[in-house]
């Protein structure tokens, strides 16, 4: 009895299987511009299939910005209860999961039951996202995941706009062709303060508990980690593939399903 | 400005250094003109990096100049939407270009040039281009986002689908109108309307702005100049109330004998002391008054005895081949005897 998720992101589709003994397949591809056909692609790599050809052994439930499109899917739950769940099946001692993907930030206070306590969304716009941290990486001349060097980011840098993807980029490029220029350590840590400043915005309307999680794919960038870190005041648990914690939480509810015998 | 009219006008991106393009633009303006920086009365700068203009006497805010300069053009004018590159207004103000009041973004680039420049980059459009392509559309696509970085994302994907590129326009263009309209629904929008700015150049946006507003815009033929020419505005005003730059400066007396006096323009005057060193009895000095810059001057304790202590410009020169006034090479310095 196979319990699939799949989580269509903006830029990334997560799809992660459950089998019987509860270890997860797991498999990432771009959304591109046709996300049905990129989900309907993923799911057929995971299980092997050159078909889909659903039936009762399986159970898909789908969630992201994409997720209501795929035709396919048994149900759809909002991207914020798939990451409660997801988050809990990682690590149940988490109280707090803080998501970004590369278009939204999430905060979401968890139960001890992987349920939602209370949630704060952002998706509005870029500030704050992974398109963000992209676009600086790219007027920094630095490829995203050198960027992401915890090693990098010096004490503290200068105060970047944290309510514009498109002002801070300016900001960034004068720093960049000051005279002379600003330390590129100093920039990236100003970059990370710029979208930690946000998330704490997030944060801050809700409250934090420990133990908190971050997920989505920015988790696995190491030098904002390290600056979330240093503004929250504790360390943060980050799992090994932060992206699939939705598509985890999906396939973790589509299990639970197939146990009540709901099977479609 | 002189005489109350435009005889010279640059446009020039601001780029990274700002200091060094406003010294550039106004060497640009000058060239032509005959004049040079010394020549200009008052100066007053405006803008986002109005404090950093190095030879600005004053600063004033782009809001009151914009409806300053606005004024100029249509007196009639009570609501301003200024559209520029990185910050949108909407402004009231009254018959004498005074503002009422005004609200601004300058925190999102949705909604600013910004953001149609991204657009136009991306549709690989030139920007003179976007506005009449926008109005060519017979079915413009709905754009949900207010936020620049996902229109463009957005945009992209249409264009990939073969969505053609003036419906693409269209929709952006409807959706940047709306949110001008929801900045001046929070101020008071009365006849006269007009637009200033970059944006007032995009035919697809006044357009779309007039639809939702419901009033004509008017619009003036540099709409990217009004700050420029309100703040040049206020410098001719503040000049007049002045006197101080510009006027002759007399120092001397009249006697049964005669009028001494030695005259110093300090408008011409610029400060170099070629006479301080030149005057064979040291009677002049450079003195500074607040944020001017020096200027000639006879010396405090030499004016009421001036002409024991010089002997005028006749008997001086004829003893002195290098005197004050043979030094002066802007002939600031004259003397009645």
């Amino acid at each position: 009895m196979k319990a699939l998720g799949i989580d269509v992101g903006s830029l990334t589709t997560k799809v992660v299987m459950l089998d019987g003994d509860g270890s997860p397949t797991v498999r990432i591809t771009p959304s591109g511009d046709e996300p049905q056909s990129s989900a309907r692609e993923a799911l057929e790599a995971v299980l092997g299939q050159p078909e889909l050809n659903l039936d009762h052994e399986f159970c898909v439930v789908s969630t992201g910005m994409g997720g209501k499109m795929l035709p396919f899917p048994h149900q759809n739950k909002a991207v914020t209860t798939c990451l409660a769940r997801g988050v809990h099946h990682l690590f149940p001692s988490a109280r707090t999961a803080i998501d970004i993907g590369a278009e939204s930030c999430n905060v979401i206070r968890v139960s001890d039951r992987g349920r939602i306590n209370d949630w704060v969304s952002h998706d509005k716009c870029a500030a704050g996202t992974g398109v963000f941290l992209q676009k600086m990486a790219k007027v920094m001349h630095m490829p995203l995941e050198a960027m992401a060097n915890p090693s990098l980011p010096a004490a503290s840098g200068p105060e970047i706009s944290s309510t514009c993807a498109v002002f801070a980029e300016s900001e960034v490029i004068s720093h960049v062709h000051r005279d002379p220029p600003t330390p590129k350590e100093q920039i990236i840590a100003g970059i990370y303060a710029s979208v930690v400043s946000r998330i704490m915005i997030l944060c801050k309307r809700l409250g934090i508990e420990r133990d908190v999680i971050v997920v989505g794919g920015v988790a696995l960038n190491g030098g904002f980690v390290k600056i979330l870190e240093r503004e929250i005041g504790f360390e943060v648990l980050v799992p090994e593939t932060p992206q699939m914690a939705a598509a985890l939480g999906a396939a973790v509810i589509a299990r639970e399903t197939l146990a009540k015998g709901a099977g479609r | 400005m002189s005489n109350g009219s435009i005889i010279s006008s640059v446009i020039r991106d601001t780029g990274p250094e700002s200091v060094k393009t406003s010294q550039m633009a106004m060497a640009e303006a000058l060239r032509g003109t005959g004049l040079a920086l010394d020549d200009l009365r008052y100066v007053v700068a405006t803008g986002y990096g109005r404090v950093l203009v190095p030879f600005a006497r004053d600063n004033v805010s782009e809001i009151s100049c914009h409806a300053k300069g606005i004024n100029w053009y249509f007196p009639g004018v009570r609501t301003i939407l200024d559209m520029g590159g990185q910050d949108c207004k909407a402004i009231n103000c009254d018959g004498r270009g005074l503002v009422t009041n005004f609200i601004m973004n300058d925190k999102c680039a949705g909604g600013t040039g910004r953001f149609l420049e991204m657009i136009a980059d991306v549709l690989n459009t030139r920007l003179e281009d976007i506005g009449d392509l926008s109005l060519s559309s017979r079915n413009a696509i709905p754009f949900n986002t207010i936020c620049a970085v996902f229109a463009q994302s957005e945009a992209i994907a249409h264009f990939r689908k073969g969505v053609a590129k003036s419906d693409i326009l269209a929709g952006l263009h409807e959706a940047i109108a709306t949110r001008s309209l929801n900045l001046l629904r929070r101020v008071s929008v009365q006849p006269d309307f007009a637009i200033t700015g970059g944006i007032a150049k995009n035919s697809g946006m006044v357009a779309k702005i007039r639809d939702k507003i419901g009033l004509e815009p008017l619009l003036c033929d540099d709409p990217q100049l009004v700050g420029a020419l309100g703040a040049a505005l206020f410098a001719s005003e503040r000049c007049a109330k002045d006197g101080a730059p510009g006027m002759t400066v007399h120092y001397g007396y009249t006697d049964g004998t005669g009028d001494y006096f030695v005259a110093i323009d300090s408008s011409r005057c610029d400060g170099c002391g070629d006479c301080v060193q030149a005057c064979p009895a040291g009677l002049l000095v450079l003195g500074r008054e607040d944020g001017h810059r020096p200027r000639a001057e006879v010396r405090e304790g030499a004016r009421k005895g001036l002409a024991l202590l010089c002997p005028g410009f006749q008997s001086c020169s004829s003893k002195n081949e290098v005197n004050c006034h043979s030094v002066c090479s802007r002939d600031a310095i004259s003397h009645t005897w």
